[in-house]
C-alpha cells in the first residue's frame, strides 16, 4: 500500500469518526440506500457466488450499520459480484445492491484497505488503466497483463490454458493479434483522458475525497 | 284462555308427502295436539301457502300457530307472523333428511314426525307473544367514562349522530395520554411523518358543545340502575357529587405505562434513561428544537430497546405485546431525525411490528436514517453515557452500543378497575364475616372505574392480563355487561387509530343499547328478542343461584334477599330459569313449562317394542344447526331421538331431565357450544353450568336406579354435522348395551 | 328480486362478508335502513372460507350462524346477492346508485330440497374451495348460504342440463329466461365492504407456483385441512396425494414488497401459525418450518406465538426465500436462502410449500365510483364528497376481529350522514 493511499484512509476515519455509515453514504456508490435494507437475506439467498461470499450483501448492510468499518473494506465478498442483478430484481426494498457492491469495492480500493491478493481489483485496475489510455479496450494487451500479474511463470501457464480461446477469438476475427502494436483508439484520446480526470475530480470534491 | 285458537299447518312438499304419512300427522295434531285448525299445503313456504296461514290469522281468528315443515332456521322470512306465537316442527331436516330412506324405516319416521307433530302442538299452547316492555322515560344519553382520545372519540361520534354525551375524566382537562404526547403517529396516506394528535382541538370542540356534559376532576362514584335508566353519581375533586341518568356507558378508563423502575436490568431509574412516556416529555419540552436529556446535554444518539419487560413468558413482566410500541419508537425516533438528522438513533427490536400501511412508516423512518438492529439486549446502564449490552442477532455476536439516551418502550396496563373475580371471592368470604376478606373487598373496590352497583361486582369482568375484552372474535363489542362497552386500550393493547376506531364502533353500540332499552328490546345475541324473565316470587326460595349465575349480572338483590330482574341488562339466554330450583322463573316464549311439555308429549314406547327414546337437548346456536347440517348433508342417525332447540344449555332445568327420565327416556344428550378457557358459549358459561348441573344429580339418579350414562353433555360446533350423526348412533349403540330405562311405563 | 324503496335515509352496504354484514347489522339495529348488496349468490364472504379463526382455533359458521340469525330477524336490512354496483352519483347525503342484479336463474321459490342439483351432471369448479374440486351446475354455494336458494351456473342455462335442472323442480323456482336487472335506488351513504383478495402468487416468479404442484398458498392450504374441503382435511400433496410430512411455510409472500405489495398484510402470520396447529392436530409427527422476516404477532395474540414456539416440530428461520427449485424425482420443493441470524445458507427440501400470500383489495366485480379516495395500495380511505366510507379489509389488511371492529366505525360514519342529512331537512 502506497504511502498517499493510507493516507485515505487515514483521512476517512478521522473525519468519519466512527461514523461509518454515514462515511459510505456519503462516499460509496448508492451508499445512502444501505439504511433501507430490512435484513430479509433475498440478495444473500438470491446470489449464484452466494457460498462463496465471506459476508452476503445483507450482512454488509447490517456491520455497516454496526459500525464494522475495517472488515467491510478490508473482504474479499463483493469482489465476486459478477451484476447478474438477481439480488435487485428479488430485493423488496429495491436497494441496487449490485451498485452498492460495486461502490464498496471502489472505495475499498481509493482507500487502499483491499486485501493485497485480491485479483479481483488486480483485474479492475488494469481494465481501467487500459480503456482510459486510449478510449477503448485493447482485448490483446489487456488480457496478456492479466495473465502475467503473477509473474513470468504464472503468466505462460495462463496463456497456455488460454490459447484455445484465443485461438478461437482470433480465426473468428474477434481479437486481432496486430493489436500488441497499439490497438484500436479514438479520435480525441486527450479529450478522453481530460473527460475522466474531469469526472473523477468532481465525484471526489462531492465525496470529500479530493 | 277462551280466545286463543290453535292452528297447525303441515307442508308436504320438499318430498315430506312421499316420505310421511300426512294424514297421519293431521290426525294426531287433531286428536292429540287438538288443534282448531289444521291444514296441509304442497308447498306452504310459497306466496300462496303463506297467504293461507296469514288470511287465517286476519280473518279467521288464529292466535297460535304450529308451522310442521322445515327447520325453523330455513324460511324464517317466508313464516314471518309476528303478532302470533309460533312454534315449528323440523320435519324436513330434523326427520325425513336424517332418518335412513327405504321402506324398512317408514315406521320409526312416521313415529318421529308425529312425536314432533305432538311437541309441537303441546309447546305452542305455552307460548305467548312478548309484547314487550317499552318504557316511557328511557334515556338515551351516552356516559363516556374517560375523557382521553378514546372517550373523546366515542362522545364525538355519539354526538355527530344527534345523541346527548355526558364525559366524566379524572384529570382537569380533556385529552388522556394524548396531552403527553408531542405528536402522533401517522394514521392515513402517505403515513410518511408523525402528526399533531389533535387532541386539543377535540377537547376545544367537546367542551364548547352544547350537547356535551363534560365533568373534570371527577370520578363515577357509582353506577346503578340498567340500560336506558343508569342513575350514575359523579364525584367531583371539590367533594360535591352531580347525578346523571343516561342510557348507556363507554368505559374508555385508558392505561398506564408499565413502571419503568421494574426494570432495573435495564436501566430502569437509572439517569438518561426513560420510557417512551418519558421521551414524549423531553420532546414536548423541546418543541421543535434539539432534544435535552434530564441533565440539560443535548442528545446527540440514543438507543431505544423494544419489548421492554413486555413479551415476557417467564412471569415476571407484561407476557403480551402492546401492539403500538414498535411504531411509537418509530415516531421517537423521527423526532430527533426531524430535527437533526445527524443525531444517531437506532431502534433495537426482536420483532418489528408495523402491521398494514405501517410499512409505509417503517420505510419512511428508514429514509431518515434511523438504524434498525435485530437485537436482545440483556443490560442497560445508565448514567453520562449510557450502555446498552445486547446479541446483534444478524451478526451473531454479543456487543455494546452507548448513547446518550436510551428509551425504554414499556407495555400498556390497562385501567380496567376491579377485578371482579377476585372482588367475588373476597366479597363472599366478607359476607360470612371474615374480616381480612372485608378490607380486601375494600381495597378491590377502591380501584374500581364504575362503581357499579350490581350484586356480582362494581366493574365489568376482564379477559385476559386486566383487559376487559370480549371473548369472540366475530363480536369484539360483546361485552358481559349490556349497555356497557369497553373501548380503547382498556379493552385490549392498542395504538391511537385503532383506540379512535374502537371508540367509533362503541358509539354506535352504545346508541343501539339505549335504542333498544327504550322499546324493551334485547341487545345482540338474541338481538330485538322482546321476551324477558319474570319471576313468581312468592315461590322464590332464595337460593341466589340465578343472581350469582347470571353471566351478566342482570339480576340483584333486594333487602330481603329476593332477585331483582332488571330486563335492560338481560341477554334473554335463560341461565336464570335453568338455575331455579323452584323453577319461579320463565319468559313469555319460554319457560319450564314450555319444554317441560314438549318432553313430554312425547310417546314412549314399553319395553318390549325395542324402540328407546332418547332427549336431544340443543344449543340454538351451535349444536341445533350442526343438526340441521347433518339433515342437509344427508347423513343418517337414529330415528330414536327427539331434539327440542334450547337458548343456551345453562337454561336447561335439570326437570326436564328428570321428566324425561321419568317418563321413560332411556337418554338425554345435552348438546352445547364449547366450553373452558376457549368458550364459544355467548352466554359465557351456558355449557359448563350445565355440565356441572349434571354433576350434581347424577348421585340423584343413582338413587332412581338409574345409570349415570342416561345422561350426557357434549360441545358441538356447526360444522361437526358429521361428529354429532356418529355421536348420536354411538350413545344410542351405547343405550342398547345398558339396557331400556327401568322407569318405562311409569311415567 | 323486486326493486327495493331506498331514500336518502337509507344506507348502502356494497359487499356481504363478515365487515359488510356487520355495518349493515349494526345499523340496521339502530333502527336505519339498510341495503346489503353482494356480488356472489351468498353472504358471507372469505371468512366462511376459512376452517378456523386464530387465536381460539374456532369455527366462522359460529359467529355466521349468529349474524345470519341477525339478518333473518330484521326487516330493516334487505339483502340483495347477484348484485353489483355498475355506478354511483351525486353528494353526501344525496346518492343515486345503479345496480346490476346478475340472474341466479333461480327464484324465491327455491326450498333447497336439492333435486336440480341431483338432475344435472355438468360440473363447474367449486369457488368455495379456491377452485380446488368441482361442483354440479346447480348447487347450494356452501352449507349456511343466505340466501338459502340453489343457483344455476350460467354455462348450462341454455344446454339440456339446464331444462334437467327445471324440469326436476317440483316448486317452479328454475327460471331460465331469468335477465340482468338495473335498479337505481337513492340512499344517503354507502359503506364499501368489498373485501380482499389474495395476492396473485403467479406473479412471484422465483417460487414457481405456477410451475411446481406441490407449492400452494395458504388459502389453499387452508381448504386442504378443512375436513369440509377437498380432501377430507388431510393435507395430500397436489403431486401426488401423499401426506405432506414436511411442510414449509414463506412468509410476506407478495408482501412488504416493492416488487408486490408495499404493505404488510398483517394477517399472515398469525394465519401461519394457525396453520401449523392445524398441521398438529391432524398428524402429530409433521414437521412445520416458518421462513420469516418479522413475526408480526401483535397485542394479546402474543399467548398463540408462544404457544406454537413451544410445539418441538415448529421450527423458525429469519430468512426471505431466495428462491424455489425442484426435486424431479419425489416433486419435492427445494427452498434456496440464507438464515440472516447468524448467516447460515441453505438449500432445504420440503414435500410441500405454503405461500403466505398478502391481502389486496378486491378487484372483481367492483368498480369504485371516482369519489373514493385510495390509499397507495389502493385501500379505500374515504370519499370527497364524505358520504362514503370502506370497511372491513377493503379499507386496511385486517383479522376478523378488527374488520368487525373497523366496520362497525363504518357503519357509524354512515348513520352521521344520515342522521345530518334528516336533521338538515327538518331544519
Amino acid at each position: 500500500m502506497s504511502e498517499a493511499l493510507s493516507q485515505a484512509n487515514s483521512q476517512a476515519i478521522a473525519r468519519y469518526k466512527n461514523n461509518f455509515l454515514k462515511e459510505v453514504e456519503e462516499r460509496v456508490e448508492d451508499g445512502h440506500w444501505v439504511k433501507m435494507c430490512m435484513q430479509c437475506g433475498v440478495c444473500a439467498g438470491s446470489c449464484p457466488f452466494g457460498p462463496h461470499w465471506e459476508h452476503s450483501p445483507q450482512k454488509l448492510f447490517m456491520m455497516i450499520r454496526a459500525g464494522k468499518r475495517e472488515e467491510v473494506l478490508s473482504t474479499d465478498s463483493y469482489w465476486l459480484c459478477t451484476s447478474c442483478y438477481n439480488c435487485i430484481v428479488r430485493c423488496p426494498r429495491k436497494l441496487p445492491i449490485t451498485h452498492i457492491m460495486h461502490g464498496l469495492a471502489h472505495y475499498a480500493h481509493r482507500l487502499g484497505t483491499v486485501p493485497p491478493a485480491q485479483p479481483g481489483r488486480a483485474i479492475a485496475v488494469l481494465f481501467w488503466k487500459n480503456v482510459v489510455q486510449n478510449g477503448r479496450l485493447n482485448e490483446l494487451t489487456f488480457s496478456l497483463k492479466m495473465y502475467f500479474r503473477d509473474g513470468f511463470g504464472q503468466g505462460v501457464k495462463n496463456a497456455m490454458a488460454m490459447q484455445g480461446i484465443g485461438l478461437g477469438l482470433v480465426k473468428t476475427k474477434r481479437l486481432n493479434p496486430m493489436e500488441i502494436l497499439g490497438g484500436h483508439t479514438c479520435k480525441d484520446k486527450g479529450g478522453i483522458q481530460r473527460m475522466v480526470a474531469k469526472a473523477a475530480e468532481i465525484e471526489n470534491k462531492r465525496r470529500g475525497m479530493a | 284462555m277462551a280466545d286463543n285458537k290453535f292452528a297447525a299447518y303441515i307442508c308436504s312438499g320438499c318430498g315430506l308427502g312421499e316420505a310421511l304419512n300426512i294424514a297421519g300427522l293431521e290426525k294426531v295434531a287433531k286428536t292429540e295436539g287438538k288443534m282448531a285448525v289444521i291444514k296441509t299445503h304442497p308447498f306452504l313456504c310459497n306466496a300462496e301457502g303463506v297467504k293461507m296461514i296469514q288470511d287465517d290469522i286476519a280473518n279467521d281468528g288464529v292466535t297460535h300457530v304450529c308451522i310442521a315443515a322445515c327447520s325453523r332456521r330455513a324460511k324464517a322470512e317466508a313464516f314471518h307472523f309476528p303478532t302470533v306465537a309460533m312454534s315449528r316442527a323440523n320435519l324436513r331436516e330434523g326427520v325425513i333428511w336424517i332418518v335412513s330412506e327405504g321402506a324398512d324405516h317408514d315406521e320409526v319416521r312416521q313415529e318421529m314426525a308425529e312425536d314432533y307433530i305432538r311437541m309441537s302442538c303441546a309447546e305452542i299452547k305455552k307460548l305467548v307473544q312478548p309484547g314487550g316492555n317499552k318504557k316511557e322515560a328511557s334515556s338515551k344519553k351516552i356516559l363516556v367514562v374517560g375523557g382521553g382520545m378514546s372517550g373523546m372519540t366515542a362522545a364525538q361520534s355519539a354526538v355527530d349522530a344527534g345523541y346527548e354525551v355526558v364525559i366524566v375524566e379524572k384529570a382537569g382537562q380533556l385529552g388522556g395520554f394524548a396531552n403527553q404526547l408531542w405528536k402522533r403517529t401517522p394514521f392515513q396516506s402517505p403515513y410518511a411523518d408523525a402528526q399533531p394528535t389533535g387532541a386539543p382541538e377535540l377537547a376545544a370542540a367537546l367542551s364548547s358543545n352544547p350537547k356535551v356534559k363534560v365533568y373534570l376532576n371527577s370520578t363515577v362514584a357509582e353506577t346503578a340502575g340498567a340500560p336506558g335508566r343508569f342513575a350514575i353519581k359523579i364525584a367531583q375533586e371539590s367533594g360535591s357529587i352531580s347525578e346523571e341518568l343516561c342510557g348507556a356507558i363507554v368505559q374508555a378508563s385508558g392505561f398506564t405505562t408499565y413502571p419503568i423502575e421494574k426494570l432495573p436490568e435495564l436501566g430502569g431509574g437509572q439517569a438518561n434513561v426513560v420510557d417512551q412516556a418519558g421521551l414524549e416529555a423531553l420532546a414536548k419540552a423541546a418543541n421543535g428544537g434539539p432534544i435535552k436529556r434530564a441533565d440539560g446535554k443535548e442528545v446527540k444518539s440514543v438507543v431505544f430497546v423494544q419489548c421492554a419487560g413486555q413479551r415476557d413468558d417467564s412471569g415476571t413482566h407484561l407476557p403480551y405485546c402492546s401492539g403500538h410500541c414498535c411504531a411509537t419508537s418509530i415516531k421517537q425516533a423521527t423526532y430527533f431525525k426531524d430535527q437533526n438528522p445527524d443525531i444517531d438513533t437506532v431502534v433495537m427490536y426482536q420483532d418489528l411490528r408495523v402491521p398494514g400501511m405501517g410499512e409505509d412508516f417503517y420505510r419512511s423512518a428508514q429514509n431518515k436514517g434511523v438504524i434498525f438492529t435485530k437485537g436482545k439486549a440483556s443490560k442497560v446502564t445508565g448514567g453520562d453515557s449510557c450502555k446498552v449490552e445486547f446479541k446483534d442477532l444478524i451478526l451473531d455476536e454479543d456487543t455494546a452500543a452507548e448513547a446518550d439516551l436510551v428509551v425504554l418502550a414499556t407495555g400498556q396496563v390497562p385501567n380496567a378497575g376491579t377485578d371482579i373475580e377476585a372482588w367475588t371471592v373476597a366479597a363472599t368470604a366478607a359476607d360470612g364475616g371474615d374480616e381480612a376478606a372485608k378490607a380486601q373487598k375494600a381495597e378491590l373496590q377502591s380501584i374500581s372505574v364504575l362503581n357499579l352497583k350490581y350484586r356480582q361486582g362494581p366493574d365489568m369482568p376482564q379477559l385476559k392480563y386486566g383487559f376487559a375484552d370480549s371473548h369472540f372474535i366475530c363480536f369484539p363489542y360483546e361485552t358481559r355487561r349490556t349497555g356497557i362497552y369497553a373501548v380503547g386500550p382498556m379493552r385490549r393493547p392498542m395504538d391511537m387509530h385503532q383506540a379512535q376506531e374502537d371508540a367509533t364502533g362503541a358509539a354506535l353500540k352504545a346508541i343501539q343499547a339505549v335504542e333498544n332499552a327504550a322499546l324493551g328490546r334485547a341487545a345482540h345475541p338474541r338481538a330485538w328478542d322482546l321476551s324477558f324473565p319474570k319471576a313468581r316470587l312468592e315461590g322464590c326460595t332464595q337460593c341466589k343461584r340465578c343472581t350469582v349465575e347470571c353471566p351478566f349480572g342482570a339480576i340483584d338483590e333486594d333487602e330481603r334477599r329476593f332477585p331483582v330482574f332488571n330486563e335492560e341488562r338481560c341477554r334473554r339466554c335463560g341461565t336464570c330459569m335453568g338455575a331455579c330450583p323452584v323453577r319461579v322463573i320463565s319468559f313469555e316464549n319460554y319457560s319450564c313449562d314450555s319444554v317441560g311439555v314438549q318432553v313430554k308429549a312425547v310417546e314412549v314406547p314399553d319395553e318390549e317394542d325395542e324402540k328407546p327414546r332418547i332427549l336431544i337437548l340443543a344449543c340454538e346456536n351451535d349444536a341445533y344447526p350442526a343438526l340441521d347440517m347433518a339433515g342437509m348433508q344427508r347423513l343418517t342417525y337414529s330415528a330414536y331421538v327427539r331434539v327440542i332447540p334450547v337458548r343456551c344449555l345453562g337454561s336447561v332445568n335439570t326437570i326436564w331431565i328428570t321428566d324425561a327420565l321419568n317418563s321413560g327416556y332411556d337418554g338425554v344428550m345435552m348438546m352445547g357450544c364449547q366450553k373452558g378457557e376457549n368458550y364459544q358459549c355467548h352466554f359465557v358459561k351456558g355449557s359448563e353450568m350445565a355440565y356441572y348441573r349434571l354433576s350434581k344429580i347424577g348421585d340423584t339418579l343413582k338413587g332412581m336406579g338409574l345409570e349415570p350414562e342416561r345422561m350426557q353433555t357434549y360441545e358441538i360446533a356447526i360444522t361437526d354435522a358429521t361428529r354429532v350423526a356418529r355421536l348420536i348412533d354411538e350413545y344410542v349403540a351405547q343405550l342398547n348395551e345398558i339396557g331400556p330405562s327401568p322407569m318405562k311405563g311409569f311415567g | 328480486m323486486t326493486a327495493s324503496i331506498a331514500t336518502n335515509q337509507t344506507i348502502l352496504v356494497v359487499g356481504g362478508g363478515i365487515a359488510g354484514m356487520t355495518a349493515a347489522l349494526e345499523a340496521a339495529e339502530c333502527g336505519k335502513q339498510v341495503i346489503l348488496a353482494e356480488k356472489s349468490p351468498t353472504l358471507g364472504g372469505r371468512t366462511s372460507m376459512l376452517y378456523r379463526y386464530f387465536p381460539k382455533m374456532c369455527f366462522p359458521s359460529c359467529g355466521l350462524e349468529i349474524n345470519l340469525k341477525r339478518v333473518r330477524g330484521n326487516p330493516n336490512v334487505r339483502v340483495m346477492t347477484m348484485t353489483e354496483v355498475a355506478a354511483v352519483t351525486g353528494s353526501r347525503g344525496d346518492y343515486t346508485v345503479t345496480l346490476k342484479v346478475k340472474p341466479r336463474y333461480v327464484n324465491e321459490n327455491c326450498t333447497a330440497c336439492g333435486d336440480c342439483g341431483k338432475a344435472v351432471s355438468a360440473e363447474v369448479p367449486n369457488t368455495f374451495n379456491y377452485g380446488l374440486n368441482k361442483v354440479k351446475a346447480a348447487y347450494l354455494p356452501h352449507d349456511m348460504a343466505y340466501p338459502q336458494r340453489f343457483v344455476i351456473d350460467a354455462s348450462i342455462v341454455a344446454t339440456p342440463d339446464g331444462e334437467a335442472a327445471k324440469a326436476a323442480c317440483k316448486y317452479n323456482a328454475v327460471d331460465l329466461g331469468m335477465q340482468e336487472e338495473t335498479i337505481e335506488i337513492k340512499v344517503g351513504s354507502v359503506v364499501w365492504a368489498t373485501g380482499w383478495r389474495p395476492y396473485d402468487a403467479n406473479k412471484i416468479q422465483p417460487y414457481g407456483y405456477d410451475r411446481y404442484q406441490n407449492v400452494i398458498t395458504s388459502l389453499e392450504f387452508e381448504r386442504l385441512c378443512d375436513p369440509r374441503g377437498p380432501t377430507g382435511g388431510k393435507i395430500l400433496r397436489p403431486s401426488d396425494g401423499k401426506e405432506a410430512k414436511n411442510i414449509a411455510f414463506i412468509q410476506c409472500a407478495g408482501s412488504r414488497d416493492e416488487n408486490h405489495l408495499r404493505h404488510c398484510s398483517r394477517i399472515c402470520c398469525m394465519g401461519t401459525l394457525k396453520q401449523t396447529m392445524y398441521v398438529r392436530e391432524i398428524d402429530t409427527e409433521a414437521k412445520s418450518t416458518i421462513y420469516y422476516i418479522d413475526i408480526r404477532v401483535i397485542d394479546r395474540l402474543e399467548d398463540f406465538y408462544q404457544d406454537v414456539q413451544k410445539d418441538p416440530n415448529v421450527g423458525f428461520v429469519k430468512s426471505k426465500v431466495a428462491r424455489i427449485a425442484l426435486n424431479e424425482a419425489n416433486g419435492n420443493p427445494i427452498l434456496h436462502g440464507v438464515d440472516t441470524e447468524g448467516y447460515k445458507r441453505y438449500a432445504a427440501e420440503h414435500d410441500l410449500v405454503v405461500l403466505a400470500v398478502g391481502m389486496e383489495p378486491e378487484v372483481v366485480g367492483v368498480q369504485l365510483p371516482e369519489d373514493i379516495v385510495l390509499d397507495s395500495s389502493n385501500f379505500i380511505e374515504g370519499s370527497k364528497s364524505g358520504g362514503m366510507f370502506g370497511a372491513g379489509s377493503a379499507s386496511s389488511p385486517l383479522d376478523v376481529n378488527r374488520a368487525v371492529q373497523n366496520a362497525t366505525a363504518a357503519s357509524m360514519r354512515a348513520v352521521q350522514v344520515i342522521h345530518k342529512t334528516a336533521s338538515t331537512e327538518a331544519a
